[in-house]
């Protein structure tokens, strides 16, 4: 029996070693390439088609908007090389690069964009931004079947040319710019959305830097850097591999190990163990995490009380349990969005709404009828059972407790069922987060809006409405600065709409000797056209 | 044994049937929709459920997929309009399987070694060793074995690769956290038998006629010993085909069990449904499988069938 251990051991251990050894390819040294983890496969291609993580990751990479906004706020032109405005911001003139081509060497066109336009406006392409869309004249229409779509306001009088007449004025229509529905779709091959040609390496051309060329489902798909690209120069990268992980520790777990060379938006606890080094980026994200109170329940009608949990809760407190990758926040705009104008961090431009103050937020109560929580019913906080919020129940449940002697009951739901109770206003109190979709405040205003659907809590204010639609048409920078930040004021400050916790930083980790990397100003996820290796 | 067999066909089919229909409704009673993803608006909601006919009574809904399913059409993927189900399945199950299939192999091969060598060594280290690994073996969960697996071999020692299935090599650490718990299961079955079957009659009279041990314990015991094993290999196959949700997950392998998880997590409807109904039809027939071998093999249970 010794023999056969033997032999056994042996064989296992040559195994290891022929099988580790085997499989290593040697790169060529001049390739430059990056392996870039990213959150599992969900949705298309097609900037007109079903939009989720996967079109995201690969759009900052291969496709080029109009134009769009960088770091400093500047506007950087892309497949535009000008435009104009008329002077109620109601009709826009896009002139198109003359020299652009798709990867295949195709011209870009004008028709290009308004081919994602006309299919992202039909319902069955399931495109989740078309509302963004709704802006341009008959939009909604088309949308809703009531119009033909030829009817749309964008002409292309030529193939340079793009013009977009508006319903109203929108003051922030470039901003909606850097959305997939604005994006060109080569017209080629893009004829309609499920015929597969956007993972098709052969039809899914593209207007940026890179390329599609190859796409194995589930597992990876890879880019190559376009030589038709008008500003090929620029591009220092040869390829960017994308590889599907399902969470974010098996990427932590992966860098570790060297399979991939960046890991976005990691768990906090990676700030730990990469301290110090150099590998480890904190990033802002532009998002906001705050709690809906539901204006139809008693006690939550009673602005004192919404005031009262308000000032109550010790958000500094908070973040220290959550960790360093979240930051307190008292305000619903959130707090890395900036003020393209004056370049400052658009909170930093106003007042904070309040501040939080314990002693107060006892008075409040006792005024409300309840004298040192005496008779508050238990509410119930609806969350999604993810680890940062079931921290943040347990932080708030607890203080309430301390500091106004109330009682929450927590309720972790699977973060579909989360939505779902929100969106039906099943709730009392409910766990909510906005990732900016655009570079501008409205962004979050409009989600207060009486008729918004994102006003899940009932809220309905004429004031607040009044604010919001004059900033959207108002043309002078400052004076819509002021506008929105009164809005924000009374929704937050004053009627507290909201309870606002924290706003977030993304934890990523990269390998020191990739440069380059870019920060998209709208949402904050990280850009690699303009990377390089040292 | 023909009506044997015909009467556990229609069983089958009854109860495939059972499970489409508790899967149909189980998965619409979940609070959620396919289309609902972050920033989607309420109206953008509606319009893309009403296109894909989800504001039809369910019942009404449930007989559309009946039909197509009679017709052998699991339908498209709701998050991947351009993917049918069944391309899906075609994609994901022969990674899947291969995983399994080589992690039943390697619990066979290994189960059967440890087995004998506990039950037939007589020094108290060998089986003491032997014992508290099977202890360990049944006991630690596969992806806590996988865990291990990835931060010694992957992390520490950098050996082998932990996500996906880019490599030959990148299967070893899978495979073996999926094999760990039917080796050490069938270590045991196979230490019990042999050590009962040690003491029979036959195996002294082998020996008594001057039979060596190995040739006494591979061509005689073993045959006998292996009995067990057949009956519980059978399930376990079945499962190990049919996806391993939690190491897939944990290694990143585009498996059936992955897609699974992936399409709860999205309310994907005719994905959950078009994954069940394969899953269900491979557990039945494997499971219709060993019956039927068993009966082969065994003629008191064909007897008791009539």
């Amino acid at each position: 029996m010794k023999k056969i251990m033997n032999v056994l051991l042996s064989v296992i251990l040559l195994g290891t070693c022929i099988l580790s050894g085997c499989g290593k390819q040697e790169k060529p040294e001049e390739q430059k390439e990056i392996v870039v983890a990213t959150n599992s496969e969900t949705g298309g291609l097609d900037p007109a088609g079903m939009i989720a993580l996967t079109y995201l990751a690969y759009s900052v990479s291969a496709l080029d908007e109009l134009l769009t906004y960088n770091e400093a706020g500047e506007i950087e032109y892309r497949a535009a090389e000008s435009y104009e405005v008329n002077e109620d911001s109601t009709i826009w003139t896009f002139h198109l690069r003359k020299d652009a081509v798709w990867s295949d060497g195709t011209p870009v066109t004008s028709a290009d964009f308004l081919n994602t336009m006309i299919r992202a406006l039909d319902p069955k392409s399931g495109n989740g931004y078309a509302n963004y869309l709704f802006p341009i004249q008959n939009a909604e229409a088309i949308y809703n079947g009531e119009a033909d779509a030829d009817s749309l306001g964008v002409k292309t009088p030529d193939d340079n040319t793009l013009i977009f007449t508006l319903e109203k004025p929108c003051v922030y229509f470039l901003d909606l710019l850097r959305l997939p529905v604005y994006t060109p779709s080569c017209v080629k091959y893009a004829d309609e959305v499920g015929s597969g040609w956007d993972k098709n390496p052969s039809s899914s051309v593209s207007n940026g830097p890179f390329y599609l060329s190859e796409y194995v489902p589930e597992q990876y798909f890879v880019l190559k850097k376009n030589p038709q690209y008008w500003n090929a120069e620029s591009v220092k990268l040869d390829q960017i591999t994308y590889r599907f992980f399902d969470n974010q520790q098996s990427m932590a777990t992966a860098y570790e190990t060297g399979e991939v060379d960046v890991a976005p938006s990691l768990q906090s606890s990676v700030m730990k163990l990469y301290e110090g080094r150099d590998d480890l980026v904190i990033t802002d994200t532009i998002a906001t995490r705050y709690i809906y109170p539901n204006l139809n329940v008693e006690p939550l009608d009673d602005v004192r009380v919404r005031k009262a949990l308000n000032l109550a809760i010790n958000r500094e407190e908070l973040c220290k349990v959550l960790g360093e990758d979240t930051e307190p926040a008292v305000n619903f705009i959130a707090r890395y969005m900036k003020d393209k104008n004056t370049g400052n961090y658009f909170v930093d431009e106003a007042e904070p709404p309040f501040e939080e103050n314990l002693e107060e937020a006892k008075q409040l109560l006792a005024e409300a009828g309840y004298p040192d929580g005496e008779g508050f019913p238990t509410l119930t906080y609806k969350y999604p059972s993810l680890e940062m919020d079931s921290d943040t129940a347990q932080v708030i449940q607890e203080q309430l407790k301390k500091n106004l002697n109330i009682s929450i009951e927590l309720s972790a739901q699977e973060l579909q069922v989360n939505y779902t109770d929100r969106r039906a206003g099943d709730f009392q109190l409910c766990r909510m987060n906005w990732t900016a979709d655009f570079a501008d405040p409205y962004t979050y205003l409009s989600l207060l809006l009486s008729n918004s659907t994102y006003n899940c809590s009932g809220i309905s204010d004429e004031k607040y409405d009044t604010l919001v639609a004059q900033s959207d048409v108002e043309t002078d920078p400052l004076k819509r600065a002021k506008l929105m930040h009164e809005a924000e004021h009374l929704a937050v400050g004053e009627a507290f709409y909201i309870i606002p916790l924290y706003s977030m930083k993304s934890c990523n980790l990269i390998r020191p000797q990739i440069t380059g990397i870019t920060q998209n100003p709208a949402t904050g996820a990280l850009e690699y056209r303009y990377a390089d290796i040292n | 044994m023909q009506g044997y067999i015909g009467k556990r066909i229609g069983m089958s089919i009854l109860s495939l049937f059972m499970l489409v229909t508790v899967a149909f409704f189980l998965t619409r009673m979940m609070p959620g929709s396919p289309f609902q993803n972050g920033n989607v608006s309420e109206d953008i909601l509606r319009s893309m459920e009403r296109e894909y006919g989800l504001d039809k009574p369910v019942t009404e809904q449930y007989q559309t997929y009946l039909k197509n399913l009679l017709h052998g059409n699991l339908g498209v993927s709701f998050k991947k309009p351009e993917v049918t189900v069944t391309e899906v399945i075609a994609r994901t199950w022969p990674i899947t399987a291969s995983l399994g299939g080589l992690a039943i192999l390697t619990a066979a091969f290994f189960g059967t070694v440890f087995g004998i060598w506990q039950a037939s060594s007589k020094r108290l280290i060998v089986k003491g060793g032997i014992f508290l690994g099977t202890m360990l073996g049944t006991g630690i969960p596969n992806f806590v074995v996988g865990l291990l697996l990835m931060l010694f071999f992957g992390v520490r020692l950098k050996l082998f690769p932990i996500a996906g299935l880019t490599s030959p090599q990148s299967y070893i650490l899978p495979v073996i956290s999926l094999a760990v718990y039917p080796s050490a299961v069938i270590a045991r079955l196979v230490q019990n038998t042999f050590r009962v079957e040690m003491e029979r009659d036959y195996v002294t009279m082998a020996r008594a006629k001057g039979i060596g041990f190995r040739q006494t314990a591979l061509t005689h015991i073993l045959k006998n010993a292996w009995i067990p094993v057949l009956n519980y290999i059978g399930p376990a196959a079945a499962f190990l085909l049919t996806g391993s949700f939690v190491v897939e997950s944990i290694f990143t392998i585009p498996g059936l069990g992955r897609e699974f998880v992936n399409s709860i997590g999205n309310r994907d409807y005719t994905m959950i449904l078009g994954l069940t109904v394969f899953m269900g039809i491979t557990v039945i027939v494997i499971n219709l499988f060993t019956d039927l071998l068993s009966a082969w093999l065994d003629p008191r249970i064909r007897r008791s069938l009539r």
